[in-house]
């Protein structure tokens, strides 16, 4: 996925625009996301299954985003065009597996996102406004990256372009689809 | 063409005469080399140093800890070690025969907005400086700081500071309204580190890296140039070296082109940063769920706490907060109550759930006060408790590896050596640019020694 370039201007020699906006300045939205709940457990023997998840996956050479931990379970994304090979990966490996498809990742940008206050507010204001349900989010020191249903990903860029205050210019749409058989 | 190379310096390149005089040996091979140099200062040596930032706060401080000093005069104030160490650099380089001038940030045409204490520079008022070199003078102008624009209507000519990493933004912006050939940060280190040189000896040094990747080992909490000087490096296309004041060691360049022999993942380092708390929260009502947590992000948005990390579960929200705004964030939380009207009465006759959230034993004073006055709705509402589990003393490790999500692996190799390590994970983040683990803070010198000799030594 490719970083979304800030645009500068220069002004006439002398006169030059610096430092990138302060806040919110782009949206991304990766359509064709899936999302898989994979079973661990909470017995001892919780961390050789996370690590067989991990280590399954990698031998299937799928590629894993948006990785997160839970009491008896690890989610994580990766791209519609590879479930069906994490899908038949995992299950061969005798671990029991949910994906969800039809995902789209809206990607909230922001320069030193992590020195804001109240923007993850907006944005679940805004998803609750689009009626999107968060599946999952993560977040960096420039993004907020939230995992919602395909289906309501239009209405949440129309929420969070309002709320953002973000131009047609701002929004970034990528496509990695392909869904599981 | 004026062939304009912009040096900035920190606080330890100049806090004494012999690391002064090594600097000052830098502008001059720079001079000798056919550049001409613009130089940028930081404050005099660091937090306890007499003209340091830290101690010039202090004197205002001081003077009644009970009333903090207006940021307008803060910043004045904590721009005056900037201009104690230009003009002593100024005067060094003139001591060495070479014509100089101390320049403030304002002198030098940096406008900024009125934001005291974390201004943006939103222009450079660059004539001056460049009739300057054209005269044959090395400017020296003070890193960090600015000044509001003195024609505004407000705040004119106010001097403003750029926050932290200013002095790196100052050289940056300089270098981009300069059109120099280049950015040269000095430090105390000799270039980008594959991971803090202070915990891994075996630490190398990168001959090359990206402004992204340079930007995010910042972020991510190595101390090598402030992420807003790359951000304002990349997006001017300026090239950027660190280099050691007190080597000869070619330093790191810092370049939009990555490195040919790179194709898809590459790995930058080990960085570590912050201290954590781990919170929490168990919502066991799906239909309701996503209301709860917005009034949870809402209540810290209102405090000014930062949140990360953030995961659902489908019973659960977890996130991070710093640990010292924790007792902010576990003093607003316990106790609080979310009011969940019913779209329609529902069969017990309740018209409402109230969420009332509860800290562990002993840290539920508002809580417990609460909960009994709820007693009197209980036959309308149902009263459900959002218990709190909290893990304190935690600090994330980061690998930065740039294109991870589109190569399989880095995450179970990473995972595995924590983990054969008995090193436990709580939890983890990824962005385009890195992975990163949440890990006890005690295990954070073991964690980052261990993936360095996986990841970088194997």
């Amino acid at each position: 996925m490719a970083a979304s370039a800030q645009s500068t201007s220069f002004l006439p020699p002398g006169h030059v625009s610096f430092e990138r906006e302060r806040g919110v300045y782009a949206l991304e939205i990766m359509r064709g996301v899936a999302h898989a709940v994979i079973e661990v457990g909470e017995d001892a023997g919780r961390n050789g299954r996370i690590l067989r998840v991990f280590s399954t996956l990698a031998s299937a050479g799928v590629p894993v985003f948006l990785v997160k931990m839970h009491r008896t379970a690890v989610t994580l994304a990766f791209t519609g065009a590879d479930c069906d090979k994490a899908l038949a990966a995992l299950s061969s490996n005798g671990l029991k597996v949910d994906i969800r498809q039809k995902l789209s990742l809206v990607i909230v940008r922001a320069a030193s996102m992590r020195d804001l206050h109240g923007v993850m507010v907006a944005i679940a204001d805004s998803l609750f406004a689009a009626g999107a349900r968060l599946h999952e989010t993560g977040d960096s020191h420039n993004s907020v990256q939230c995992l919602i249903d395909e289906s309501r990903a239009a209405e949440a860029e129309r929420e969070l372009c309002a709320r953002f205050d973000l131009p047609p210019e701002a929004v970034h749409h990528f496509d990695v689809a392909t869904e599981c058989a | 063409m004026m062939n304009i190379l912009v040096q900035k310096f920190g606080g330890t390149s100049v806090d004494r005469a012999e690391h002064r005089a090594l600097a000052v040996r830098k502008v001059i091979q720079a001079r000798e080399a056919g550049f001409s140099p613009v130089v940028v200062v930081s404050a005099i040596g660091r937090a306890g140093a007499p003209y340091a930032t830290d101690t010039l706060v202090k004197v205002l401080k001081d003077i009644d800890p009970q009333v903090p000093p207006a940021p307008r005069e803060m910043d004045m104030m904590m721009a005056c070690g900037e201009i104690i160490s230009t003009v002593v650099f100024a005067h060094t380089l003139q001591t060495f025969g070479f014509k100089s001038i101390a320049l403030s940030g304002g002198q030098a045409g940096i406008i900024t907005d009125d934001v005291f204490g974390n201004a943006r520079i939103v222009e450079i008022r660059s004539n001056y400086i460049l009739e300057l070199i054209a005269q044959g003078y090395i400017p020296v102008v003070c890193g960090f700081q600015g000044t509001t624009d003195p024609s505004a209507s407000t705040e004119h000519g106010a001097i403003t500071t750029l926050g932290r990493g200013g002095s790196d933004t100052t050289a940056s912006a300089l270098g981009a309204a300069l059109n120099a050939v280049g950015v040269e940060i000095y430090t105390d280190v000799d270039g980008v580190k594959t991971a803090d040189p202070d915990l891994v000896s075996k630490a190398r040094t990168l001959d090359v890296c990206s402004y992204e990747e340079v930007a995010e080992i910042a972020h991510q909490g190595a101390k090598v140039v402030h992420p807003r000087a790359a951000e304002i490096a990349m997006d001017h296309n300026i090239p950027l070296w660190v280099k050691s004041t007190f080597s000869e060691a070619p330093g790191t360049r810092i370049t939009s082109t990555v490195p040919a022999e790179t194709v898809g993942r590459r790995l930058t380092g080990i960085t570590h940063t912050g201290k954590m708390v781990y919170i929490r929260l168990e919502i066991d009502n799906a239909e309701h769920k996503q209301q709860v947590e917005r009034e949870v992000y809402r209540m810290m948005a209102r405090a000014g706490i930062n949140i990360f990390l953030v995961t659902f579960s489908p019973t659960s929200l977890s996130f991070c907060v710093p640990r010292n705004r924790y007792p902010v964030a576990r003093d607003l939380l316990d106790g609080m109550v979310v009011p969940v009207q019913h779209t329609e009465v529902d069969t017990d006759g309740k018209l409402a759930t109230y969420y009332i959230f509860k800290f562990s034993e002993g840290l539920d004073l508002a809580y417990s006060v609460q909960r009994p006055l709820l007693a009197s709705v209980e036959k309308f509402t149902d009263i459900v408790d959002v218990p709190a589990t909290v893990v304190e003393s935690c600090t994330m490790v980061s690998v930065i590896a740039a294109g991870h999500r589109s190569v399989s692996g880095i995450i179970a190799t990473i995972y595995e050596a924590l983990s054969n390590a008995g090193i436990a994970v709580y939890q983890t983040a990824d962005s385009e640019m890195s992975v990163s683990f949440l890990i006890p803070e005690s295990e954070v010198d073991r964690a980052v020694r261990l993936l360095h000799a996986k990841l970088f030594e194997d």
